[in-house]
């Protein structure tokens, strides 16, 4: 289990001439993954779902707050200690090209990770090919044709499961997907989703998704959790199921709203709801944090933060003062 | 047991590969092969060449600063010396201090690169100020102070100090590789998959810049060899043995070679010797990328 | 001057590319119409032919491919295959606008948007250069932005959103009347994408253009085409009124990859993976239809006869099972 509470994040960007300017990522982040279980990150690039990520993944430091594995604060720890509970976490990039190093066939790239772990648990070397073996099954390629490739020699799906076969070689309890399907081709896509839920059933590895597509997020873990975040805050978070169907935050809703609809199949949402768009504008840290985009802002929005909180007969957890059902996704003609 | 054979046998498979792939690579374009004769040629000379000839190089009074004839094919020096047999014999001590050159370049070059790039933070910027300092000191000005005083008698010696001289871009450009190559998707996935930094380093970083490095290597020879022949040509070198620099010196300064027709040859001679090896160089250059980059050898 | 939407008829288009394998086709006897006012997406993954179609609309397709066959007819400007030099430069933007994948990075980052404008505007011979950018700045106003700091910025200035649209008006500020988008949204986070999608509809119609859309991603073209071509392996398989396509797909290969879009409700399980991975220019099938590795209803005339383009009112598909509708079930029974 990974809990995190209160996690802080802040870049601080060298200024070109005049000081410094700082970026806040994270404005304290708590959170909670079960062993086995699922959750999403959801929101645009920037919010500071990918910085999370690598926080958890142990890539990246935090400034505040506290991540515990399975129990054992990683603050507690000296950053050498670390090493071996992150481990348990492995993290799956966006990109497949760049993840596999271009001068080692698949063989090498397996094996560094395979003999460490081998020696780390006594184990024999003959363990080694059988166990580059398994899990290149577990993936779902054939070891006889894909261990003496290059990388350049595969499609980018089948990069994407080496890439999960090479996660895979230490263990882990939980892997971190980073818009881990993003690059790949349409029709392959669903088979890496069905991967990793695959995974998830099979070998009770948690999975954590960070994406800004709600309904891939869906396919991963319907008995999950859905984080949604914007600019360093969580906005919305409780089961996929009633946040996608049910949002209360007008954030999420806009989201929810701009997924394209497949005329023909679906008929749009009644309610949806259109932001105004942040065109790179300073946005103002005071009050609520979407309140300059918001198009149902109240009084309280620009004087005052909301915080994450159940209530209002509410099933899931929201940051809006104003929080109301609004039927915005589109749902399949034979429905309507 | 058979799985230790196995892992043995896959690595002497993936190394003939790369050599079946290394011949591919040279065969593709014939300059590559001209190149690759033309430098094993150089190592020949250099290892095996004095060897055919006397220590002492015979001279012969009579034939003084003569032109290419079918005798000697370019000429004979002022003391009546062939000048081929000049050459090769002269060819050990250039190549030699090349090559230590280049291999001190290289490797401080790479090293303090490498782990400059890597580490970053504060050794990154101590190195790299050094490297500043070191890039400042103007080279031939302090060749000819230190030739004052040393007489760089033995080829390791100038290499040393060629090399000692020469690592600082190697070193930056090194760096700056590394801090784009560490933030790529497989050297992140090392680190978290907990291998060890000599693993990351040696396997998955240096590997990547192989073709790199290896030209860096070659440049440096050349640049090795232009050096030295440029000090002993400037004649700030006493000579105690025979090489290239010091008989441009000779050819040009004593036997006149610039206006006397006769001495020509012996002008060409190591000049012939300097831009064969600096063409070899070149041609051969051109096939690193494709020897080191696995898509581009195999295709 | 005042122009009309053209219409494009491409018909039997081929282009090919040298390889060391010898010439293949990227490109295989496409044939299209694109009528006056309408916007066309054409949907395919990586490899299968979408982008090159894209540029032989401009006639730019470059060596090592060239266009080996067929015809690009534009109203206005006649068959674009047979302009050369001087002609073909003016025709590219004066007639024909085109917005390049990844927009975001085709700016020159050394210039301002405005110089960038002022340089296209003189290699194109506009003689009213003022008017030129009040021109773009009412482009620019028309879609949500603040023209002249735009035109004042440099590309690394604005957001992914902003340069988009920047370069949505240098497609349309030499008063081009047909448009191509090579991949307009993809990138961009979900709400900007959105609204990029609603701007290209609005403009669309506000201006009188015909349009072409390319995307891997069939939601875009579903948000905004009237009709939708699928490509797959260098071929059209199939094409028709976009809700009729995702309505009632015909091809085995639309079908599949509607299947694999994972949806926001109903039963996620029912997604599925398209099995195989799509063909590469060495990889395309010499004979016979381009799909039948991963086509459920394989038949063994699909190994030697390519399927023809039939018409069936206004929707085209290209596969034997449809073609044969009869015969089909009988076949399907006994390859199963």
């Amino acid at each position: 289990m990974i809990t995190g509470t209160g996690v802080v994040k802040t870049f601080k960007q060298r200024g070109k001439v005049l000081g410094a300017r700082e970026v806040r990522a994270l404005r304290g982040v708590d959170f909670t993954i079960p062993k086995g279980g699922a959750a999403s990150f959801i929101g645009e690039s920037g919010c500071g779902k990918t910085t999370l990520g690598r926080i958890i993944a142990g890539l990246e430091s935090y400034d505040e707050g506290e991540i515990l594995i399975d129990g054992q604060s990683m603050s507690a720890l000296k950053p050498k200690q670390r090493q071996p509970h992150f481990r348990k976490i492995q993290m799956i990039h966006q990109d497949p090209y760049s993840a596999l190093n271009p001068t080692r066939t698949i063989h090498q790239t397996l094996y560094a990770p395979l003999s460490l772990r081998a020696r780390q648990t006594g184990r024999s070397r003959s363990w080694i090919d059988e166990r580059a073996a398994e899990v290149l099954s577990l993936v779902g390629l054939d070891p006889g044709t894909v261990l003496a490739r290059y990388p350049h020699q595969l499609s980018g799906g089948m990069r994407q499961r080496v890439v999960i076969a090479r996660a895979l070689t230490v263990d882990p309890e939980m892997l971190v997907a980073d818009e881990a399907v993003s690059m790949i081709d349409v029709s392959l896509r669903l088979g890496i989703l069905a991967l990793l839920k695959d995974l998830r059933e099979r070998l009770g590895v948690s999975v954590l998704f960070i994406t800004h597509d709600v309904a891939t997020a869906r396919y991963i873990g319907d008995d999950g959790e859905l984080y949604v975040i914007y600019r360093g805050q969580v906005v919305e978070r409780g089961a996929v199921d009633t946040v996608i169907a049910d949002p209360v935050h007008p954030y999420t809703q806009s989201l929810l709203s701009a997924i394209p609809v497949l005329h023909g199949l679906e008929q749009p949402g009644e309610q949806p709801v259109t932001p105004l768009e942040s065109l790179n504008e300073s946005q103002s840290d005071e009050g609520c944090l979407f309140a300059r985009r918001c198009p149902f802002r109240g009084e309280r929005c620009t004087t005052e933060r909301p915080l994450l909180r159940l209530g209002e007969g509410i099933p899931q957890e929201h940051a809006c003062f104003y929080p109301e059902r609004r039927s915005v996704i589109a749902r399949p003609m034979s429905e309507v | 047991m058979t799985a230790i054979l196995e892992t043995s046998s896959t690595t002497a498979t993936m190394r003939r590969n790369f050599w079946s792939g290394v011949w591919r690579v040279m065969k593709r374009k014939p300059s590559r092969m001209v190149g690759a004769v033309l430098m094993l040629g150089f190592v020949f000379m250099g290892l095996f060449g004095p060897m055919f000839y006397p220590e002492q190089l015979d001279r012969d009074p009579n034939a003084i600063t003569r032109p290419p004839s079918w005798e000697h094919w370019l000429g004979t020096d002022d003391q009546g010396r062939d000048v081929i047999a000049l050459v090769v014999t002269g060819s050990q001590y250039v190549l030699l201090a090349a090559l230590v050159t280049a291999v001190i370049t290289v490797v401080l070059g790479t090293g303090i690169g490498l782990f400059s790039g890597f580490k970053r933070g504060r050794w990154d910027n101590v190195l790299m100020r050094f490297t500043d300092m070191k890039l400042t000191i103007p080279g031939l000005p302090l060749l000819l102070v230190l030739s004052t005083v040393w007489k760089f008698s033995s080829a390791v010696q100038m290499g040393l100090v060629l090399g000692l001289l020469g690592w600082g871009g190697v070193a930056r450009a090194v760096r700056s590789q590394t801090l784009s190559l560490r933030e790529r998707g497989f050297i992140e996935a090392a680190r978290g998959l907990g291998l060890s930094t000599t693993h990351i380093v040696g396997k998955e970083l240096l590997p990547s810049m192989a073709p790199y490095i290896a030209m860096n290597m070659l440049i440096a020879v050349t640049g090795g060899v232009y050096s030295q022949v440029g000090l002993f040509f400037l004649g700030v070198l006493p000579y105690e043995s025979n090489n290239w620099g010091q008989m441009l010196n000779t050819a040009v300064f004593r036997s006149g070679a610039l206006t006397v027709p006769s001495a020509l040859g012996f002008l060409i001679g190591p000049l012939l010797a300097i831009l064969l090896l600096t063409l070899a160089i070149v041609l051969v250059v051109d096939a690193m990328d494709e020897i080191f980059n696995p898509r581009l050898r195999e295709e | 001057m005042t122009q009309q939407a053209p219409g494009v008829r491409i018909d039997g288009l081929t282009v090919v590319y040298k390889t060391p394998a010898g010439e293949l086709p990227a490109v295989r006897e496409i044939s299209l119409d694109l009528r006056p006012g309408s916007i066309t997406g054409i949907v395919g993954e990586s490899g299968s032919g979408k982008s090159t179609l894209a540029l032989s609309l401009l006639n730019a397709v470059q060596p090592p491919g060239r266009i080996a066959a067929g015809s690009v007819e534009i109203d206005g400007l006649g068959d674009v295959v047979g302009l050369r030099g001087e002609q073909l430069r003016k025709a590219r933007g004066k007639h024909i606008g085109y917005v390049f994948q990844a927009a975001q990075n085709s700016l020159n980052p050394l210039k301002t948007v405005g110089k960038q404008l002022l340089d296209l505007g003189r290699s194109h011979g506009v003689d009213d250069l003022r008017g030129l950018v009040r021109e773009a700045k009412e482009l620019l106003g028309r879609m949500g932005l603040d023209g002249a700091r735009v035109l004042d910025s440099h590309q690394h200035e604005l957001s992914g959103g902003m340069r988009q649209r920047v370069g949505i008006m240098l497609a349309l500020v030499l008063n081009a009347h047909l448009v191509v988008l090579d991949e307009p949204t993809t990138a961009l986070d979900m709400i900007t994408q959105a609204n990029i999608l609603k701007i290209i509809r609005e403009v669309h119609d506000e201006r009188g253009l015909t349009t072409l859309v390319i995307t891997h991603d069939i939601g875009v073209v579903a948000e905004v085409a009237d009709r939708l071509a699928v490509m797959y392996g260098g071929r059209l398989v199939e094409q028709g009124p976009t809700r009729e396509v995702l309505g009632a797909p015909r091809h085995p290969y639309t079908k599949g990859l509607i299947r694999a879009i994972p949806r926001l409700v109903g039963d996620i399980d029912e997604a599925r993976a398209l099995p195989g991975r799509p063909p590469t220019l060495a990889t395309v099938p010499k004979e016979g239809c381009v799909f039948r590795e991963r086509c459920a209803l394989r038949m063994d005339v699909c190994d030697t006869v390519d399927p023809r383009a039939v018409a069936d009112g206004p929707r085209i598909v290209a596969c034997h099972a449809v073609e044969g509708a009869v015969d089909v079930t009988v076949d399907v029974k006994e390859h199963a």
